[in-house]
Order: C-alpha cells, then sequence, then structure tokens
C-alpha cells in the first residue's frame, strides 16, 4: 500500500512539474551501509535539481526567485 | 411517461419522501425539493442544462435523518456520485430512487442536457501563462518540461481565492471534518493561499473519490483548471490501484476499514 501511495505522489509531483524530489526506500537497521548509498545517491540528485521551488513561499517571492508567472 | 408524472407516481405512492429536482426560478433551474405537501409545485419541475450536486443535498439530509427515503434526478454523473457514496456508506442504495435523464449526447441519444456540452474558452493571457482548458494532460506533459509546468500551475493556483466553491459543491466530498479548513494547516484569514498544498492537499484528498462530474471547475470563480487536475489524479489511481470511482460497487482500495469489527471487545485488566 506505502509503495502504491508513494508512486501516486510522484506521479502527481511529476504532473506539478516538481519530479523527481521524492524518493521511497525500504532499509534495514542492519543495512547501514545501503542506507549511505541512497542517501548520498538522492542527496547528489536533489543537488543538481536546485532547491525547491516551494521553499520560496509566496507569489512574489516565486517570481523573484525567476519562476514565470 | 413524463419525469413530472414519474416523479408524481414516486411520491404519491409513497416510494419517496422527498424527491431532489430542479424548478425554474426566473429562467434559471435551481435545485428544489418536492414532497407530498408541495404536489402542486411539481408542474414547476424542470430538466435543463444546469447542474448541481443533489446527491450532496441527499447525503446531508441523510445525515439527519438516516431512514429517509429520497428520490433524485439522476444523469450519468450523479449515479457516478451516487455509487460512490454507496460504497462509502454514506448513503444506503435501499433508500433511494433515481430517475434517469439525459447526459451527454451520444449515437443513441443525440439529445443531451448538460452545462458541458459547451466547451470552455481559454483567454490568450491564459494560454500563455496558464493551462488551457481544452488541453488534456498528454498534451500538458508534452508541451511543457518540468520547470514550466510547476510555473503554469502556480500561476493557476495563485488566483485562487480560496472560497471553497470547489470543495462545497463536490458531491463526494462528505467528511465532516475537512484537512483544508484545519487552522494550523490552513492558516484562515489569509490570502494568497499556500499553493500549490492547499490544491494538492485537495487533489491527493480526491484520489479514488473523484468521479469526474467538472462541477468543481463549473463553480471556480478563478477559472483554475481543476478537472484537467483530478483527471490526472484519476488517471494515475487507475494505473496504479486498477480503480475507477463510481463506476460501480466495488469496495474502495483507498477504504482500509473493514465491513466488521472482528475483534470480540473485551475490558482492558486494570490489574496490569
Amino acid at each position: 500500500m506505502t509503495i502504491k501511495r508513494i508512486t501516486f505522489l510522484q506521479e502527481l509531483l511529476k504532473f506539478m512539474g516538481l519530479e523527481g524530489r521524492l524518493h521511497l526506500e525500504w532499509i534495514s537497521s542492519a543495512e547501514a551501509q545501503k542506507y549511505v548509498q541512497v542517501v548520498t545517491d538522492f542527496t547528489d540528485k536533489i543537488r543538481v535539481l536546485g532547491p525547491n521551488p516551494l521553499k520560496l513561499g509566496t507569489i512574489d517571492e516565486l517570481v523573484k526567485g525567476g519562476v514565470k508567472i | 411517461m413524463t419525469i413530472t408524472h414519474q416523479v408524481e407516481q414516486l411520491i404519491t405512492q409513497n416510494k419517496v419522501d422527498i424527491f431532489l429536482g430542479y424548478k425554474d426560478l426566473d429562467g434559471h433551474l435551481i435545485p428544489h425539493s418536492f414532497t407530498r405537501d408541495n404536489l402542486d409545485e411539481l408542474s414547476q419541475l424542470q430538466v435543463g442544462e444546469n447542474r448541481y450536486s443533489l446527491e450532496k443535498i441527499a447525503t446531508h439530509l441523510t445525515e439527519k435523518h438516516p431512514d429517509i427515503k429520497i428520490g433524485i434526478i439522476a444523469r450519468d454523473c450523479n449515479q457516478r456520485a451516487l455509487n460512490l457514496l454507496y460504497v462509502w456508506n454514506q448513503l444506503d442504495p435501499e433508500n433511494i430512487e433515481t430517475v434517469n435523464v439525459n447526459c451527454c449526447p451520444s449515437p443513441l441519444k443525440p439529445h443531451g442536457d448538460c452545462s458541458y456540452l459547451e466547451p470552455k474558452q481559454s483567454g490568450a493571457y491564459k494560454r500563455e501563462h496558464g493551462i488551457d482548458f481544452n488541453m488534456d494532460a498528454e498534451t500538458l506533459m508534452d508541451s511543457y518540461d518540468n520547470t514550466e509546468r510547476f510555473s503554469r500551475w502556480m500561476y493557476e493556483f495563485g488566483k485562487c481565492i480560496k472560497c471553497y466553491g470547489c470543495r462545497n459543491i463536490c458531491p463526494v466530498c462528505f467528511c465532516t471534518e475537512c484537512s483544508l479548513e484545519h487552522p494550523s494547516l490552513v492558516e484562515p484569514g489569509i490570502l494568497p493561499v499556500d499553493i500549490p498544498i492547499f490544491h494538492l492537499v485537495r487533489a491527493t484528498h480526491m484520489a479514488g473519490r473523484c468521479i469526474d462530474c467538472g462541477l468543481c471547475e463549473d463553480a471556480c470563480p478563478s477559472h483554475i483548471p481543476l478537472r484537467l487536475l483530478y483527471r490526472e489524479v484519476n488517471k494515475i489511481v487507475s494505473t496504479i490501484f486498477d480503480y475507477s470511482p463510481g463506476a460501480g460497487m466495488e469496495k474502495s482500495p483507498f477504504n482500509i476499514i473493514g465491513d466488521k469489527v472482528v475483534l470480540e471487545p473485551q475490558p482492558m485488566d486494570t490489574k496490569l
């Protein structure tokens, strides 16, 4: 159910133009290396995407921040 | 047999206590309830292209009077909404009688009654900065990249005046507590509303619920292309969950509660 719900959210965010900012992974507490790998990979991915435009908050700030409206 | 006769029979034969239909008021069809006490008003019963979520009135009536028998004018979209409300136990199919009327025209019934028959017009500014009403999801995805889609949706959502019209008209919005009214989630009295969170919360809640009647888009004074958004939500739900809301009486995959309590209720052991 979780994987379905997250896939739903990923698809919706993609439709809204926020693709690739949500990631789901199952990691056991015994899988420290996997955890490091997943977090590192995802951080790199997010760094390429740049800061989340939603962080800018209001419409005025979005426009100032370069979002064309 | 005309609709008026059908309704008259339902009421006089005690099959329904109240019939929800439309009557003409100064040239505009408004929702009206017909009962035994105002049978003479039946002559004013009319069906035109105006639509309203009559099943929402039925849900509210049932909340107050659980055993009331309700008759209702039903187009295809009303029927889908009713199916969904049955599935979610908001209405009992035993207590609902429908009188079906024409919906969208088809080769079998060339005449249709629906306010959606006229395609909506999008102005030049909307086409340049926002999302064209007549665009479908595929074209939207193909025409604009990630950044541009985001800008265009933010333009559309930025127009929101937080009137709650989309929620209020929605036949399948029946929650007693709405998260869009929770003061810590949506601060009261503040405009513009927190975009796109407000709209995405609603879109997420439409998953497995939206029956694509389009009344939200009809009601929206800011011309936000909500139907396009919720249609995409429906498409994702159909792909991932293999479920079409309102199509039948199967249990919704979003309803995690079963029909019966399987555990025996027991008193808590206070000694432990």
